[in-house]
């Protein structure tokens, strides 16, 4: 495998029609994704427009300063991953191992920003369910909008943590010398999933964190 | 079928410099008084963010044009639920 020679299963003609059939099969995969979490945004918008101001009331709540660092740590982990698939293209084993490491590393950073976050969130009694108190107007709908960070974020985080995993999978596999420049499919993979799980917290971030804070 | 086009490591970078100096615009804009702009002007960055990705980091500006259209149908298909579902709600 680590000669140079391409392999593919015997259904596909050649190599490279095996890999466009797995990058087909990921981007539908990812597309459903993208309609899961429009649902998501869907609700999001609606309440949103009947309930602007206790939207943005709720905002102003979210911790801002975690959530930018976490923004750029995630941004961060995508070029990681984009620079491990890289060397995976040019068979440099070592280097994509390292690359996919660091984007682990720089994913378990945006998990415990997370959970630090969370933690504040709930110091604060801004925790539908476990403990929400909010002594201003419509607290009622200020709990809807703390609903839907906690369902949208959570849902986000456990897509991070699949990642990972993946990630880990891949890089257990790079180190087995798996894979060559003719064969890195499940790096490619991985790294789209994970471009998109970036993709989707690039939208969760504003309309969660910056509706009207001044 | 796929051309695959290989990307230099510098044009990682740039984007990843690009998106950080939009990140830093967009969470600026929280703390502007621009009124009901922000969030347009939010959304704005955060689709020529998403672009930066699908097109560079994913790979999708070399990509087979079913990948594209795949792509394409998954936001399309959030834009006419978010946006026929405001039309209900915005019009009762």
């Amino acid at each position: 495998m680590a000669d140079g020679v391409a392999v593919h299963a015997p259904q596909f003609d050649d190599a490279e029609q095996q890999r466009t059939a797995s990058n087909l099969g990921i981007w539908i995969f990812l597309a459903t994704e993208i309609l899961f979490f429009g649902a998501l945004f869907a609700a999001y918008a609606i309440t949103r427009v009947r309930f602007a101001e206790a939207f943005a009331a709720g905002s102003r709540l979210t911790n801002l300063p975690l959530a930018g660092v976490n923004t750029a740590v995630l941004l961060t982990s995508s070029l990681t991953m984009a620079l491990g698939v890289h060397a995976a293209r040019h068979g440099a084993r070592r280097a994509l191992i390292g690359w996919l490491g660091m984007t682990i590393a720089l994913g378990c950073a945006f998990l415990a920003i997370k959970a630090v976050e969370y933690r504040f969130d709930y110091l604060e009694h801004l925790v539908p369910v476990l403990d929400f108190h909010y002594a201003g107007p419509q607290a009622d709908q200020v709990e809807l909008f703390f609903y839907l960070y906690f369902f949208i974020t959570g849902v986000h985080a456990l897509h991070v943590i699949i990642g990972i995993g993946c990630i880990a999978t891949i890089a257990v596999m790079a180190s087995r010398h798996t894979f060559s420049p003719a064969y890195f499919t499940p790096v490619d993979v991985t790294g789209l999933y994970w471009h998109l799980v970036d993709v989707i917290w690039l939208f969760v971030f504003p309309i969660l964190y910056l509706i009207s804070r001044s | 079928m796929t051309r695959r086009t290989d990307t230099r490591p510098v044009v990682y970078v740039l984007v990843w410099l690009a998106l950080l100096v939009l990140l830093a615009v967009t969470v600026g804009t929280a703390y502007l008084s621009l009124g009901w702009a922000t969030t347009p002007l939010n959304l704005t960055i955060s689709v020529t963010q998403a672009a930066l990705v699908m097109l560079f980091s994913m790979h999708l500006r070399f990509a087979h044009p079913l990948l594209k259209i795949i792509a394409a149908i998954g936001f399309f298909g959030i834009t006419i639920l978010i946006v026929l579902s405001l039309f209900d709600v915005m019009t009762r």
